[in-house]
């Protein structure tokens, strides 16, 4: 038990660590909006409303929905949301088989690492106008999220499968496991948390494509689309309403993985 | 009690080897090479083993003891030499040997009873059987008020006892044992190696077990085999025709430990 600005804390209560962590975190943002206020006033630049503004153009496009196209709050959101859900699932089909895979076996890392590495620097934003133009708007957007979170996905299911400790191997051999099922009795439960890691890592990632995405892909009319075309109306409020709404997206997506990496965790007795 | 003289004592190679061996090694040569560097562990090594007797390899550290288990177990291959059980060359890891491995080597991601199931399920026994089976020697272990627990929430001396019950539920013929209470504390250490003889009791198996413990090596073995500094070679063979339980305060107990204590010292171990 210890005192905090004269309030009783105590370390191993639940209850106090969550009230501790949500006080830390409102005085935070409130600290934030006050200074993005400042920032606004004393600059009296119009590209930077205030907060309030900002509020208000959100309140507004949820009341009313936008009064340029005619669509509303949630009809962009179910259209970048569906973009990133489909290429998150081809991510996540994708990488981490193949990731099994190449963390088991050298010969096939040692053969694909080349082309992963010459790949992996190419911004995944570099991508959308090849594969929006080419693909389409269904397939092209999806894709560029695909590619913003494979890379991370990739590389922490291989590490996964190389950090196993050898002595499970050992251990299951001993026990009679063939290779395939060291494989998938051992490699594949123990590389768990590292996929979930990954899929932290390349929702994050996988949230600041699917804008630039839609700067590309128009008519998908997403969050992006959005912001966009308030921008150049030289509305700034509602551009940022729409960096809210995306921030706030990726924080809802990136928490709900964290909720499952920790159930994960408890339930693998793994912390990675 | 009398080991001292010829009675109950047998010296060198020539009780090495005889014809009603279960486990016969014979000649075996391991050399480790990493690109210059060559590391000649085992050089010429005999040994046979008996049937149902528990034997324990006590050495200086490094001397090859963790390798001689390992080439029993199939884990590595000889660079020369040969191993047969039964007459029948052992090549592969199988299901015949089990190991009990020093840092336990249990899976996280399983429960207490999913562990010992292991062996069971790649053997594809049925369900009830498996179940029936893991309780059994859970049981056995003194651990049925945890067999639903994760691994992360046992003691040290608890977690060895799942590796035993693991190694032993599949009836191996053969149980390596490679220091396995050599990350306990002394009193926990005292204790499983009673509740190890206790476990055996019930069972017929043939136990090679390494230590680096003269006291534990003088408390649970059939026959005590001294090893050289690396190559290993056998020192001398020790046979402990004494009844069990043993007691450490008896005089002949004390002089035996003594007496092997020093030859290891001979071989310029200083750890105890
Ligand atoms: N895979 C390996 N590659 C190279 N050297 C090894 C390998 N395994 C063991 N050694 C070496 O062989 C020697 C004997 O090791 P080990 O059998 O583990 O000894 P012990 O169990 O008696 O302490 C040590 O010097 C160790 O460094
Ligand atoms: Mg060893």
């Amino acid at each position: 038990m210890s005192r905090i600005l004269g309030i009783k804390y105590d370390e191993n209560n639940k209850n106090h660590r969550f009230a501790r962590t949500l006080v830390i975190a409102v005085i935070s943002l409130t600290l934030f909006i006050l200074v993005w206020w400042a920032v606004s006033v004393v600059t009296g630049n119009t590209a930077i409303p205030t907060p309030l503004e900002t509020w208000n153009a959100l309140v507004d496009l949820y009341l009313n929905g936008d009064r340029m196209t005619h669509r509303t709050l949630g009809q962009y959101i179910s259209a970048s949301l569906s973009t990133f859900v489909r290429g998150f699932i081809l991510a996540l089909a994708v990488a981490v088989p193949l990731g099994l895979v190449l963390g088991y076996s050298k010969l096939l890392r040692d053969f694909s690492n080349p082309v992963i590495e010459v790949l992996r620097p190419i911004a995944p934003i570099a991508w959308a106008p090849i594969f929006i133009l080419s693909l389409g708007y269904t397939i092209g957007p999806m894709l560029v999220v695909f590619v913003g979170i494979f890379f991370p996905l990739l590389t922490n299911v291989i590490f996964g499968v190389r950090k196993i400790d050898p002595n499970w191997i050992d251990a299951a051999k001993t026990l009679g496991a063939s290779q395939l099922q060291v494989f998938y009795k051992v490699m594949v439960p123990s590389a768990v948390p590292y996929v979930m890691n990954g899929i932290k890592i390349g929702l994050g990632i996988g949230w600041m494509c699917i804008v630039a995405a839609e700067l590309y892909a128009t008519p998908l009319m997403g969050i992006g689309f959005y912001l966009a075309t308030q921008a150049n109306a030289g509305y700034w409020p509602g551009a940022y309403a729409g960096l809210v709404i995306i921030g706030v997206l990726g924080l809802l997506t990136v928490g709900v993985a964290d909720l499952i990496h920790r159930i994960v965790a408890k339930r693998t007795g793994m912390d990675v | 009690m009398n080991w001292e003289g010829n009675a109950g004592c047998t010296w060198g190679e020539s009780s090495a080897t005889s014809d009603d061996a279960h486990i016969s090694i014979r000649n075996l040569v391991k050399i480790f090479k990493r690109d210059e560097s060559e590391t000649v562990v085992l050089d010429n090594f005999t040994l046979d083993i008996r049937k149902g007797e528990l034997i324990t390899l006590v050495g200086p550290s490094g001397s090859g003891k963790t390798t001689i288990l390992r080439l029993i177990a199939g884990l590595i291959e000889p660079t020369s030499g040969e191993i047969h059980i039964d007459g029948r060359p052992c090549a592969a890891p199988g299901s015949d040997r089990g190991m009990v491995f020093q840092d336990f080597a249990l899976f996280p991601w399983r429960s207490v009873r999913k562990n010992v199931e292991f062996g069971l399920e790649l053997a594809g026994i049925p369900k009830e059987e498996r179940k029936e089976r893991a309780e059994k020697y859970i049981k056995l272990a003194g651990l049925e008020k945890f067999i639903d627990s994760r691994v992360h929430e046992l003691s040290g001396g608890m977690k060895q006892r799942v590796g035993i019950a693991r190694a032993l539920v599949g009836h191996p013929d053969v149980i390596l044992m490679d220091e396995p209470f050599g990350s306990l504390d002394a009193q926990t250490r005292n204790i499983m190696q009673v509740q190890l003889l206790k476990i055996l009791e019930k069972t017929d198996q043939t136990i090679v077990f390494v230590t680096h413990s003269v006291d534990e090596a003088v408390f649970l073995s059939d026959r005590i085999v001294v090893l050289t500094k690396r190559p290993a070679a056998i020192k001398e063979i020790i046979d402990i025709p004494w009844p069990r339980p043993r007691d450490r305060a008896d005089r002949e107990f004390a002089a035996l430990r003594k007496r092997i204590l020093t030859e290891l010292e001979e071989e310029n171990v200083m750890d105890y």
